[in-house]
Protein backbone atom coordinates (compact mmCIF):
# COMPACT_ATOMS: atom_id res chain seq x y z
CA UNK A 1 0.00 0.00 0.00
CA UNK A 2 2.85 2.31 0.59
CA UNK A 3 4.17 2.09 -3.20
CA UNK A 4 0.43 2.69 -3.99
CA UNK A 5 0.45 5.82 -1.93
CA UNK A 6 3.45 6.94 -2.88
CA UNK A 7 2.44 6.97 -6.61
CA UNK A 8 -1.01 9.08 -5.64
CA UNK A 9 0.97 11.64 -3.73
CA UNK A 10 3.31 11.75 -6.90
CA UNK A 11 -0.32 12.94 -8.96
CA UNK A 12 -0.31 9.15 -10.33
CA UNK A 13 -3.78 7.59 -9.66
CA UNK A 14 -3.10 3.59 -8.46
CA UNK A 15 -4.98 0.98 -7.83
CA UNK A 16 -3.40 -2.08 -5.61
CA UNK A 17 -4.12 -5.00 -6.08
CA UNK A 18 -4.53 -7.38 -2.77
CA UNK A 19 -6.77 -10.49 -1.49
CA UNK A 20 -9.99 -10.41 0.24
CA UNK A 21 -8.47 -11.19 3.17
CA UNK A 22 -6.09 -8.55 3.35
CA UNK A 23 -8.49 -5.92 2.12
CA UNK A 24 -9.37 -3.97 5.76
CA UNK A 25 -5.25 -4.14 7.02
CA UNK A 26 -4.96 -2.38 3.79
CA UNK A 27 -7.65 -0.02 4.99
CA UNK A 28 -6.40 0.29 7.95
CA UNK A 29 -2.25 0.93 6.01
CA UNK A 30 -3.84 3.57 3.87
CA UNK A 31 -5.94 5.09 6.35
CA UNK A 32 -2.59 5.72 8.65
CA UNK A 33 -0.38 7.24 5.44
CA UNK A 34 -3.19 9.30 5.22
CA UNK A 35 -5.87 8.67 2.62
CA UNK A 36 -8.55 6.74 2.46
CA UNK A 37 -10.71 4.90 -1.21
CA UNK A 38 -7.20 4.95 -2.44
CA UNK A 39 -8.15 2.16 -5.37
CA UNK A 40 -8.16 -1.28 -4.75
CA UNK A 41 -8.71 -4.27 -6.89
CA UNK A 42 -9.87 -7.25 -4.70
CA UNK A 43 -8.60 -10.61 -5.39
CA UNK A 44 -11.76 -13.29 -3.52
CA UNK A 45 -9.52 -15.55 -1.53
CA UNK A 46 -5.91 -16.91 -1.43
CA UNK A 47 -3.83 -16.26 -4.73
CA UNK A 48 -1.49 -18.87 -3.65
CA UNK A 49 -4.57 -21.49 -3.46
CA UNK A 50 -6.16 -21.06 -6.46
CA UNK A 51 -5.19 -23.33 -9.47
CA UNK A 52 -4.12 -21.74 -12.44
CA UNK A 53 -7.64 -21.93 -13.85
CA UNK A 54 -9.22 -20.35 -11.27
CA UNK A 55 -6.16 -17.96 -10.66
CA UNK A 56 -6.83 -16.67 -14.72
CA UNK A 57 -10.61 -16.28 -14.47
CA UNK A 58 -10.28 -14.16 -11.49
CA UNK A 59 -7.66 -11.78 -12.56
CA UNK A 60 -9.39 -11.65 -16.05
CA UNK A 61 -12.71 -10.31 -14.37
CA UNK A 62 -12.57 -9.53 -11.46
CA UNK A 63 -9.60 -7.95 -11.29
CA UNK A 64 -9.33 -6.35 -14.38
CA UNK A 65 -13.11 -5.10 -14.11
CA UNK A 66 -11.87 -3.37 -10.48
CA UNK A 67 -9.24 -1.86 -12.24
CA UNK A 68 -10.80 -0.06 -15.13
CA UNK A 69 -13.64 0.58 -12.41
CA UNK A 70 -11.28 2.55 -10.28
CA UNK A 71 -9.05 3.94 -12.63
CA UNK A 72 -12.17 5.70 -14.07
CA UNK A 73 -13.72 6.92 -10.69
CA UNK A 74 -11.02 8.02 -9.07
CA UNK A 75 -12.34 8.52 -5.10
CA UNK A 76 -9.49 9.37 -2.85
CA UNK A 77 -10.03 11.70 -0.05
CA UNK A 78 -8.35 12.82 3.12
CA UNK A 79 -8.29 10.14 6.02
CA UNK A 80 -11.65 10.72 8.66
CA UNK A 81 -10.36 11.12 12.29
CA UNK A 82 -12.22 10.76 15.02
CA UNK A 83 -11.85 9.70 18.99
CA UNK A 84 -9.12 11.10 19.47
CA UNK A 85 -8.85 12.69 23.30
CA UNK A 86 -6.06 14.60 25.11
CA UNK A 87 -3.48 13.38 27.40
CA UNK A 88 -4.62 14.51 31.14
CA UNK A 89 -8.70 13.85 30.15
CA UNK A 90 -10.73 11.42 31.94
CA UNK A 91 -12.38 9.41 29.52
CA UNK A 92 -13.78 6.92 31.51
CA UNK A 93 -14.64 6.04 35.11
CA UNK A 94 -16.28 2.92 37.35
CA UNK A 95 -14.30 0.39 39.49
CA UNK A 96 -11.51 -2.28 38.46
CA UNK A 97 -14.35 -4.49 36.67
CA UNK A 98 -15.47 -1.62 34.56
CA UNK A 99 -12.51 -0.09 33.57
CA UNK A 100 -11.03 -3.67 32.65
CA UNK A 101 -14.36 -4.20 30.45
CA UNK A 102 -14.34 -0.64 29.11
CA UNK A 103 -10.92 -0.75 28.15
CA UNK A 104 -11.31 -3.96 26.75
CA UNK A 105 -14.45 -3.70 24.61
CA UNK A 106 -12.56 -0.80 22.95
CA UNK A 107 -9.43 -2.94 22.20
CA UNK A 108 -7.03 -0.91 24.32
CA UNK A 109 -5.79 -4.45 26.44
CA UNK A 110 -4.18 -7.73 25.18
CA UNK A 111 -7.33 -10.03 27.01
CA UNK A 112 -5.20 -9.75 30.48
CA UNK A 113 -6.24 -7.06 33.23
CA UNK A 114 -4.94 -3.40 33.69
CA UNK A 115 -4.02 -1.51 36.52
CA UNK A 116 -6.46 1.66 35.91
CA UNK A 117 -4.44 4.47 34.38
CA UNK A 118 -5.24 7.34 36.84
CA UNK A 119 -3.35 10.55 37.12
CA UNK A 120 -1.64 9.35 40.20
CA UNK A 121 -0.25 6.86 38.94
CA UNK A 122 0.66 8.17 35.64
CA UNK A 123 2.34 11.09 37.69
CA UNK A 124 4.22 8.89 39.75
CA UNK A 125 6.30 7.25 36.68
CA UNK A 126 6.44 10.79 35.54
CA UNK A 127 8.50 11.46 38.30
CA UNK A 128 11.28 9.33 36.83
CA UNK A 129 12.27 11.29 33.97
CA UNK A 130 12.82 14.54 33.22
CA UNK A 131 11.39 14.33 29.90
CA UNK A 132 8.11 16.45 28.96
CA UNK A 133 4.99 14.24 28.70
CA UNK A 134 4.20 15.75 25.57
CA UNK A 135 7.42 15.28 24.14
CA UNK A 136 7.00 12.43 20.79
CA UNK A 137 9.56 9.70 21.09
CA UNK A 138 8.27 8.52 17.17
CA UNK A 139 5.22 7.89 15.35
CA UNK A 140 4.50 4.42 15.07
CA UNK A 141 3.48 2.60 11.96
CA UNK A 142 0.93 1.24 10.69
CA UNK A 143 -1.59 3.12 12.77
CA UNK A 144 0.39 6.36 12.83
CA UNK A 145 0.20 7.34 16.41
CA UNK A 146 2.42 9.40 18.14
CA UNK A 147 4.62 7.79 20.90
CA UNK A 148 4.95 10.24 23.78
CA UNK A 149 6.35 10.26 26.88
CA UNK A 150 2.88 10.49 28.61
CA UNK A 151 1.05 7.48 26.91
CA UNK A 152 4.63 5.11 28.06
CA UNK A 153 3.61 6.11 31.35
CA UNK A 154 0.21 4.84 31.09
CA UNK A 155 0.61 1.75 29.48
CA UNK A 156 3.18 1.11 31.35
CA UNK A 157 0.57 1.84 34.09
CA UNK A 158 -1.59 -0.60 32.97
CA UNK A 159 1.23 -3.35 32.58
CA UNK A 160 2.11 -3.64 35.90
CA UNK A 161 5.20 -1.81 35.63
CA UNK A 162 6.63 -0.35 38.66
CA UNK A 163 7.12 3.60 38.16
CA UNK A 164 10.97 3.25 39.06
CA UNK A 165 10.81 1.29 35.34
CA UNK A 166 10.07 4.38 33.12
CA UNK A 167 13.82 4.97 32.04
CA UNK A 168 13.55 1.45 31.07
CA UNK A 169 10.12 1.68 29.40
CA UNK A 170 10.89 4.90 27.27
CA UNK A 171 14.26 3.40 25.95
CA UNK A 172 12.12 0.42 24.47
CA UNK A 173 10.14 3.01 22.85
CA UNK A 174 12.90 4.77 21.30
CA UNK A 175 14.22 1.01 20.22
CA UNK A 176 10.91 0.31 18.46
CA UNK A 177 10.71 4.11 17.03
CA UNK A 178 13.58 3.73 15.28
CA UNK A 179 13.47 3.09 11.83
CA UNK A 180 15.84 0.27 11.43
CA UNK A 181 13.49 -1.63 13.66
CA UNK A 182 10.84 -1.50 11.01
CA UNK A 183 7.49 -1.37 13.36
CA UNK A 184 5.33 -1.27 10.48
CA UNK A 185 6.09 -4.78 9.71
CA UNK A 186 5.44 -6.09 13.36
CA UNK A 187 1.85 -7.16 11.66
CA UNK A 188 3.42 -9.84 9.04
CA UNK A 189 2.12 -12.74 8.41
CA UNK A 190 4.74 -15.12 10.03
CA UNK A 191 3.55 -13.47 13.07
CA UNK A 192 6.90 -12.36 15.35
CA UNK A 193 7.40 -10.52 18.72
CA UNK A 194 9.40 -8.48 19.64
CA UNK A 195 12.11 -9.82 22.64
CA UNK A 196 14.09 -7.57 24.54
CA UNK A 197 17.17 -8.06 26.27
CA UNK A 198 18.36 -6.10 29.19
CA UNK A 199 21.85 -4.77 30.13
CA UNK A 200 24.10 -3.24 32.38
CA UNK A 201 23.75 -2.31 36.23
CA UNK A 202 19.94 -2.30 35.76
CA UNK A 203 19.98 -5.77 35.64
CA UNK A 204 20.96 -5.80 39.36
CA UNK A 205 19.14 -2.39 40.27
CA UNK A 206 15.69 -3.47 39.23
CA UNK A 207 15.70 -6.84 40.17
CA UNK A 208 16.06 -8.47 36.40
CA UNK A 209 16.11 -12.25 36.47
CA UNK A 210 18.92 -14.10 34.80
CA UNK A 211 19.27 -17.71 36.36
CA UNK A 212 16.85 -20.20 36.75
CA UNK A 213 13.91 -19.73 34.23
CA UNK A 214 15.21 -17.16 32.94
CA UNK A 215 12.27 -16.82 30.09
CA UNK A 216 9.84 -17.64 32.11
CA UNK A 217 7.30 -15.39 34.35
CA UNK A 218 7.75 -14.77 38.00
CA UNK A 219 10.35 -11.93 38.52
CA UNK A 220 7.97 -8.70 38.20
CA UNK A 221 10.62 -6.50 35.92
CA UNK A 222 11.12 -8.88 33.34
CA UNK A 223 7.58 -10.21 33.42
CA UNK A 224 5.81 -6.49 33.35
CA UNK A 225 8.37 -5.02 30.74
CA UNK A 226 7.86 -7.20 28.45
CA UNK A 227 4.51 -6.85 28.60
CA UNK A 228 4.61 -3.40 28.38
CA UNK A 229 6.29 -3.08 25.33
CA UNK A 230 3.48 -6.00 23.45
CA UNK A 231 0.55 -3.90 25.26
CA UNK A 232 2.57 -0.56 23.73
CA UNK A 233 2.94 -1.91 20.02
CA UNK A 234 -1.26 -2.71 20.42
CA UNK A 235 -1.98 0.61 21.26
CA UNK A 236 0.33 2.76 19.66
CA UNK A 237 1.25 0.72 16.70
CA UNK A 238 -2.56 -0.46 16.48
CA UNK A 239 -1.12 -4.26 15.87
CA UNK A 240 -4.50 -6.14 16.98
CA UNK A 241 -5.63 -9.05 15.85
CA UNK A 242 -9.20 -9.58 14.78
CA UNK A 243 -11.86 -7.73 15.82
CA UNK A 244 -8.89 -5.29 15.05
CA UNK A 245 -7.53 -5.04 11.76
CA UNK A 246 -4.05 -4.77 11.02
CA UNK A 247 -2.02 -8.11 13.09
CA UNK A 248 -2.30 -10.64 10.08
CA UNK A 249 0.16 -12.84 12.16
CA UNK A 250 -0.22 -16.47 10.80
CA UNK A 251 0.24 -17.40 14.56
CA UNK A 252 2.22 -15.88 16.35
CA UNK A 253 3.22 -16.09 19.79
CA UNK A 254 2.63 -14.52 23.44
CA UNK A 255 4.84 -11.83 24.57
CA UNK A 256 8.60 -12.26 25.54
CA UNK A 257 9.50 -12.05 28.77
CA UNK A 258 12.88 -9.90 29.37
CA UNK A 259 16.41 -11.46 28.73
CA UNK A 260 18.98 -10.11 31.32
CA UNK A 261 22.37 -11.47 31.44
CA UNK A 262 24.14 -12.82 33.98
CA UNK A 263 27.09 -10.34 33.60
CA UNK A 264 29.04 -10.42 36.56
CA UNK A 265 29.42 -14.05 35.60
CA UNK A 266 30.30 -13.16 32.28
CA UNK A 267 32.98 -10.67 33.32
CA UNK A 268 34.74 -13.53 35.95
CA UNK A 269 35.53 -15.23 32.70
CA UNK A 270 36.83 -12.82 30.82
CA UNK A 271 34.67 -12.44 28.20
CA UNK A 272 32.76 -9.28 27.20
CA UNK A 273 28.90 -8.79 27.88
CA UNK A 274 26.48 -8.55 25.35
CA UNK A 275 25.56 -4.89 26.51
CA UNK A 276 29.43 -4.17 25.62
CA UNK A 277 28.95 -5.80 22.52
CA UNK A 278 25.79 -3.67 21.08
CA UNK A 279 27.97 -0.64 22.23
CA UNK A 280 27.17 0.00 25.98
CA UNK A 281 30.21 1.20 27.68
CA UNK A 282 31.22 0.10 31.42
CA UNK A 283 28.67 1.10 33.96
CA UNK A 284 25.76 1.58 30.80
CA UNK A 285 22.39 0.36 30.92
CA UNK A 286 20.90 -0.38 27.83
CA UNK A 287 17.60 -2.08 26.03
CA UNK A 288 18.07 -4.22 22.89
CA UNK A 289 15.03 -4.84 20.80
CA UNK A 290 14.50 -7.32 17.98
CA UNK A 291 11.82 -9.80 16.56
CA UNK A 292 11.54 -13.09 17.57
CA UNK A 293 10.02 -15.97 14.99
CA UNK A 294 10.20 -18.79 17.22
CA UNK A 295 12.82 -20.48 19.34
CA UNK A 296 15.00 -23.79 19.19
CA UNK A 297 14.42 -26.98 21.23
CA UNK A 298 16.37 -26.25 24.62
CA UNK A 299 19.61 -28.08 23.80
CA UNK A 300 21.80 -29.42 25.97
CA UNK A 301 24.94 -32.08 25.01
CA UNK A 302 24.23 -34.34 22.20
CA UNK A 303 25.42 -37.36 24.27
CA UNK A 304 28.29 -35.63 25.33
CA UNK A 305 29.72 -35.63 29.03
CA UNK A 306 32.00 -33.63 31.07
CA UNK A 307 34.10 -31.47 29.13
CA UNK A 308 33.60 -31.64 25.75
CA UNK A 309 32.71 -28.44 24.55
CA UNK A 310 31.77 -29.18 21.03
CA UNK A 311 29.17 -31.53 22.31
CA UNK A 312 27.08 -28.66 23.44
CA UNK A 313 28.29 -26.40 20.77
CA UNK A 314 27.70 -29.24 18.38
CA UNK A 315 23.71 -29.48 18.64
CA UNK A 316 23.61 -25.37 18.82
CA UNK A 317 24.45 -25.66 15.01
CA UNK A 318 22.34 -28.42 14.00
CA UNK A 319 19.37 -27.99 16.02
CA UNK A 320 19.20 -24.50 15.79
CA UNK A 321 21.53 -23.44 13.16
CA UNK A 322 20.92 -26.01 10.16
CA UNK A 323 17.52 -27.02 11.67
CA UNK A 324 15.53 -23.87 12.37
CA UNK A 325 17.91 -20.79 10.73
CA UNK A 326 18.30 -23.00 7.76
CA UNK A 327 14.47 -23.21 7.23
CA UNK A 328 14.29 -19.16 6.96
CA UNK A 329 17.90 -18.05 5.81
CA UNK A 330 16.57 -17.40 2.52
CA UNK A 331 14.87 -14.46 3.63
CA UNK A 332 18.45 -13.23 5.30
CA UNK A 333 19.71 -13.16 1.76
CA UNK A 334 16.92 -11.27 0.40
CA UNK A 335 16.55 -8.60 2.64
CA UNK A 336 20.71 -8.56 3.62
CA UNK A 337 19.77 -9.03 6.79
CA UNK A 338 19.77 -11.59 10.25
CA UNK A 339 19.76 -10.98 14.27
CA UNK A 340 19.96 -15.10 15.33
CA UNK A 341 20.07 -15.13 19.19
CA UNK A 342 21.65 -17.54 21.58
CA UNK A 343 21.10 -17.99 25.32
CA UNK A 344 24.42 -19.48 26.18
CA UNK A 345 24.45 -21.44 29.57
CA UNK A 346 27.03 -20.03 32.11
CA UNK A 347 28.39 -23.78 32.92
CA UNK A 348 28.87 -23.85 29.09
CA UNK A 349 30.21 -20.28 28.52
CA UNK A 350 32.92 -20.89 31.34
CA UNK A 351 33.60 -24.10 29.87
CA UNK A 352 34.79 -22.30 26.45
CA UNK A 353 36.59 -20.06 28.56
CA UNK A 354 38.40 -21.94 30.65
CA UNK A 355 39.93 -24.03 27.03
CA UNK A 356 40.59 -20.38 26.01
CA UNK A 357 37.96 -19.76 23.44
CA UNK A 358 36.34 -16.14 22.92
CA UNK A 359 33.02 -15.44 21.89
CA UNK A 360 34.09 -15.15 18.84
CA UNK A 361 35.31 -18.37 18.73
CA UNK A 362 31.93 -19.62 19.05
CA UNK A 363 30.45 -17.47 16.50
CA UNK A 364 33.25 -19.15 14.16
CA UNK A 365 32.42 -22.76 15.03
CA UNK A 366 28.77 -22.39 14.43
CA UNK A 367 28.85 -20.22 11.48
CA UNK A 368 31.21 -23.26 9.65
CA UNK A 369 29.35 -25.82 11.21
CA UNK A 370 26.11 -24.66 10.36
CA UNK A 371 25.84 -24.56 6.43
CA UNK A 372 23.01 -26.23 4.42
CA UNK A 373 23.23 -26.53 0.58
CA UNK A 374 22.43 -23.40 -1.47
CA UNK A 375 19.76 -25.12 -3.84
CA UNK A 376 17.74 -25.22 -0.26
CA UNK A 377 18.08 -22.09 0.37
CA UNK A 378 17.48 -21.31 -3.39
CA UNK A 379 14.40 -23.49 -3.06
CA UNK A 380 12.83 -22.06 -0.51
CA UNK A 381 13.80 -18.91 -1.69
CA UNK A 382 11.14 -19.02 -4.43
CA UNK A 383 8.46 -17.71 -1.81
CA UNK A 384 10.41 -14.18 -1.69
CA UNK A 385 11.64 -14.91 -5.51
CA UNK A 386 15.35 -14.66 -4.24
CA UNK A 387 17.57 -13.52 -7.02
CA UNK A 388 20.89 -15.34 -5.33
CA UNK A 389 23.26 -14.16 -7.99
CA UNK A 390 21.68 -10.96 -8.53
CA UNK A 391 22.05 -10.13 -4.81
CA UNK A 392 25.64 -11.62 -4.99
CA UNK A 393 26.37 -9.55 -7.87
CA UNK A 394 25.24 -6.18 -5.89
CA UNK A 395 27.47 -7.07 -3.21
CA UNK A 396 24.28 -6.65 -0.76
CA UNK A 397 24.87 -10.60 0.81
CA UNK A 398 28.23 -11.97 1.90
CA UNK A 399 30.46 -13.90 -0.74
CA UNK A 400 30.52 -17.26 0.94
CA UNK A 401 26.47 -17.72 -0.63
CA UNK A 402 28.31 -17.52 -4.34
CA UNK A 403 31.99 -19.39 -3.75
CA UNK A 404 30.68 -21.40 -6.85
CA UNK A 405 27.92 -21.91 -8.89
CA UNK A 406 27.37 -25.17 -7.75
CA UNK A 407 23.81 -25.67 -6.31
CA UNK A 408 25.15 -28.50 -3.53
CA UNK A 409 27.77 -26.38 -2.62
CA UNK A 410 27.34 -25.38 1.34
CA UNK A 411 26.26 -21.53 2.53
CA UNK A 412 25.71 -20.37 5.94
CA UNK A 413 23.21 -20.57 8.03
CA UNK A 414 24.06 -17.90 10.80
CA UNK A 415 24.45 -15.36 7.50
CA UNK A 416 27.48 -13.86 9.28
CA UNK A 417 29.41 -14.69 12.33
CA UNK A 418 29.32 -11.23 13.21
CA UNK A 419 25.40 -11.21 13.62
CA UNK A 420 25.08 -14.04 16.07
CA UNK A 421 23.91 -12.68 19.52
CA UNK A 422 25.23 -14.45 22.42
CA UNK A 423 23.52 -14.06 25.93
CA UNK A 424 24.95 -15.98 29.00
CA UNK A 425 21.80 -16.36 31.22
CA UNK A 426 19.90 -19.87 32.41
CA UNK A 427 20.65 -21.76 35.01
CA UNK A 428 24.10 -22.67 35.58
CA UNK A 429 23.32 -25.87 37.75
CA UNK A 430 22.69 -27.03 33.93
CA UNK A 431 23.47 -27.26 30.74
CA UNK A 432 20.37 -25.80 28.56
CA UNK A 433 20.77 -23.50 25.99
CA UNK A 434 18.05 -21.60 23.23
CA UNK A 435 18.25 -20.13 19.89
CA UNK A 436 16.01 -17.60 19.00
CA UNK A 437 15.19 -16.81 15.25
CA UNK A 438 14.37 -13.04 14.23
CA UNK A 439 12.62 -12.14 10.99
CA UNK A 440 15.48 -10.56 8.83
CA UNK A 441 15.31 -7.14 8.64
CA UNK A 442 11.91 -6.68 10.17
CA UNK A 443 12.50 -6.32 13.95
CA UNK A 444 16.45 -5.93 13.57
CA UNK A 445 17.96 -5.71 16.57
CA UNK A 446 18.38 -1.83 18.09
CA UNK A 447 20.05 -1.38 21.19
CA UNK A 448 19.44 1.93 23.01
CA UNK A 449 21.22 3.81 25.96
CA UNK A 450 18.59 3.88 29.53
CA UNK A 451 19.09 7.27 30.51
CA UNK A 452 18.73 7.93 34.34
CA UNK A 453 18.15 11.58 34.04
CA UNK A 454 16.30 11.71 37.60
CA UNK A 455 19.13 9.88 39.25
CA UNK B 1 -17.53 -8.08 23.12
CA UNK B 2 -19.88 -8.14 26.17
CA UNK B 3 -17.84 -8.13 28.66
CA UNK B 4 -18.55 -9.28 32.05
CA UNK B 5 -18.04 -6.81 35.02
CA UNK B 6 -18.78 -8.10 38.55
CA UNK B 7 -18.93 -4.89 40.57
CA UNK B 8 -20.27 -4.71 44.04
CA UNK B 9 -21.49 -1.23 45.05
CA UNK B 10 -18.87 -0.14 47.44
CA UNK B 11 -16.35 -1.07 45.36
CA UNK B 12 -13.16 1.93 44.71
CA UNK B 13 -13.68 4.34 41.73
CA UNK B 14 -11.00 4.64 38.86
CA UNK B 15 -11.00 7.81 36.92
CA UNK B 16 -9.08 6.81 34.15
CA UNK B 17 -7.14 8.37 30.53
CA UNK B 18 -6.83 7.34 27.30
CA UNK B 19 -3.72 4.68 26.42
CA UNK B 20 -3.55 5.76 22.38
CA UNK B 21 -1.46 8.65 20.85
CA UNK B 22 -2.81 11.29 18.82
CA UNK B 23 -3.01 9.65 14.94
CA UNK B 24 -0.47 11.63 12.73
CA UNK B 25 -1.97 12.23 9.70
CA UNK B 26 -1.07 14.13 6.29
CA UNK B 27 -4.07 14.10 4.54
CA UNK B 28 -3.04 16.02 1.71
CA UNK B 29 -5.56 17.45 -0.88
CA UNK B 30 -4.13 17.31 -3.93
CA UNK B 31 -5.36 14.30 -5.25
CA UNK B 32 -4.96 12.66 -9.32
CA UNK B 33 -7.98 12.42 -12.00
CA UNK B 34 -9.88 9.91 -12.61
CA UNK B 35 -8.99 8.18 -16.24
CA UNK B 36 -12.42 7.47 -18.14
CA UNK B 37 -10.83 6.19 -20.69
CA UNK B 38 -7.30 3.54 -20.82
CA UNK B 39 -6.93 4.17 -24.86
CA UNK B 40 -3.35 5.94 -24.67
CA UNK B 41 -2.58 5.71 -21.51
CA UNK B 42 0.07 4.37 -19.78
CA UNK B 43 0.31 1.99 -17.32
CA UNK B 44 3.04 1.07 -15.16
CA UNK B 45 3.32 -2.35 -13.47
CA UNK B 46 4.54 -2.66 -10.10
CA UNK B 47 5.14 -5.82 -7.38
CA UNK B 48 6.18 -6.83 -4.22
CA UNK B 49 7.83 -10.33 -5.71
CA UNK B 50 6.49 -12.19 -3.15
CA UNK B 51 2.29 -13.19 -4.44
CA UNK B 52 2.52 -14.28 -8.66
CA UNK B 53 2.26 -10.52 -10.10
CA UNK B 54 4.89 -12.33 -12.58
CA UNK B 55 1.83 -14.31 -13.45
CA UNK B 56 -0.84 -11.82 -12.79
CA UNK B 57 0.64 -8.75 -14.83
CA UNK B 58 0.41 -10.75 -18.35
CA UNK B 59 -3.06 -11.45 -17.80
CA UNK B 60 -4.51 -7.94 -16.89
CA UNK B 61 -2.10 -6.67 -19.86
CA UNK B 62 -3.63 -9.19 -22.40
CA UNK B 63 -7.27 -8.32 -20.77
CA UNK B 64 -6.92 -4.44 -20.79
CA UNK B 65 -5.55 -4.70 -24.37
CA UNK B 66 -8.62 -6.60 -26.12
CA UNK B 67 -10.46 -3.38 -24.33
CA UNK B 68 -8.14 -0.32 -25.02
CA UNK B 69 -5.97 -1.39 -27.74
CA UNK B 70 -4.09 1.84 -27.64
CA UNK B 71 -2.82 1.03 -24.05
CA UNK B 72 0.44 0.43 -23.18
CA UNK B 73 2.19 -0.66 -20.15
CA UNK B 74 5.43 0.09 -18.03
CA UNK B 75 6.22 -3.99 -17.38
CA UNK B 76 7.13 -4.97 -13.95
CA UNK B 77 10.73 -5.57 -14.83
CA UNK B 78 11.55 -2.22 -15.59
CA UNK B 79 10.30 -0.72 -11.88
CA UNK B 80 11.70 -4.35 -10.11
CA UNK B 81 10.89 -5.49 -6.66
CA UNK B 82 9.26 -2.41 -4.96
CA UNK B 83 9.94 -4.43 -1.55
CA UNK B 84 13.38 -6.05 0.06
CA UNK B 85 16.64 -3.97 1.85
CA UNK B 86 15.74 -0.70 -0.27
CA UNK B 87 12.53 -0.16 0.37
CA UNK B 88 12.07 2.86 1.66
CA UNK B 89 14.64 4.58 -1.02
CA UNK B 90 12.70 2.58 -3.55
CA UNK B 91 8.99 4.02 -2.31
CA UNK B 92 10.32 7.61 -1.52
CA UNK B 93 11.49 7.34 -5.48
CA UNK B 94 8.86 6.19 -6.69
CA UNK B 95 6.86 9.59 -8.10
CA UNK B 96 9.73 10.76 -9.93
CA UNK B 97 10.94 7.59 -11.51
CA UNK B 98 6.72 6.68 -12.50
CA UNK B 99 7.16 10.27 -14.02
CA UNK B 100 10.42 9.60 -15.71
CA UNK B 101 8.57 6.51 -17.49
CA UNK B 102 5.56 8.08 -18.49
CA UNK B 103 3.26 6.78 -16.16
CA UNK B 104 -0.37 7.99 -16.44
CA UNK B 105 -1.45 5.37 -13.70
CA UNK B 106 -0.19 2.22 -11.75
CA UNK B 107 -1.09 -1.00 -11.18
CA UNK B 108 0.70 -2.21 -7.48
CA UNK B 109 0.17 -5.86 -6.28
CA UNK B 110 0.81 -6.08 -2.65
CA UNK B 111 -0.85 -8.29 -0.26
CA UNK B 112 -3.01 -11.20 0.02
Amino acid sequence: MRASVAAIRGGIPSVAIVGSHFQAQAKTIERSLGVQDSGMAVYPGHIRLDDENEFRRKVATDIVEQIISELGNVKISPARQGGEHKPREIVFRGSIDEVNAHFYDRQWTEGLPVIPPTLDRIDAFMKHTARRPDEVIGVLLPERREATVWNVAVNGVMSGCLPEYMPVLLALVEAIADPEFRIEDHGSTPGWEPLIVISGPVTKTLDFNFGTGVMRAGRRANTAIGRFLRLYTRNIAGLRIPPGETDRAGIGNPFNVVIAEAEDFVRSIGWPTYGMERGLKEGESGVTVQSMMGASAPMAGHGSEGNDLLGYLDPMADVFGKAILGYWVHTAVAFAHWDPLIIMNPQIAKLAADKGWSKNDIRNYLYERAQIPARDVEFRGRFVNLELASQLEKGIVPAAYGASKDPDRLVPCFYTPESIGIVIAGNPATTWQRGYMNNHEQGAAVTKNIAWDRG
Amino acid sequence: MNAITNTAPDEPQYAVVWPLGRLQVDGGTDFPKSLPDLNGATIGEMWDWLYKGDSLFPIVREELRKRYPDIKFVEYPVIGNIHGPDENEIVAGLPQLLQALGCDAVVVGVGH
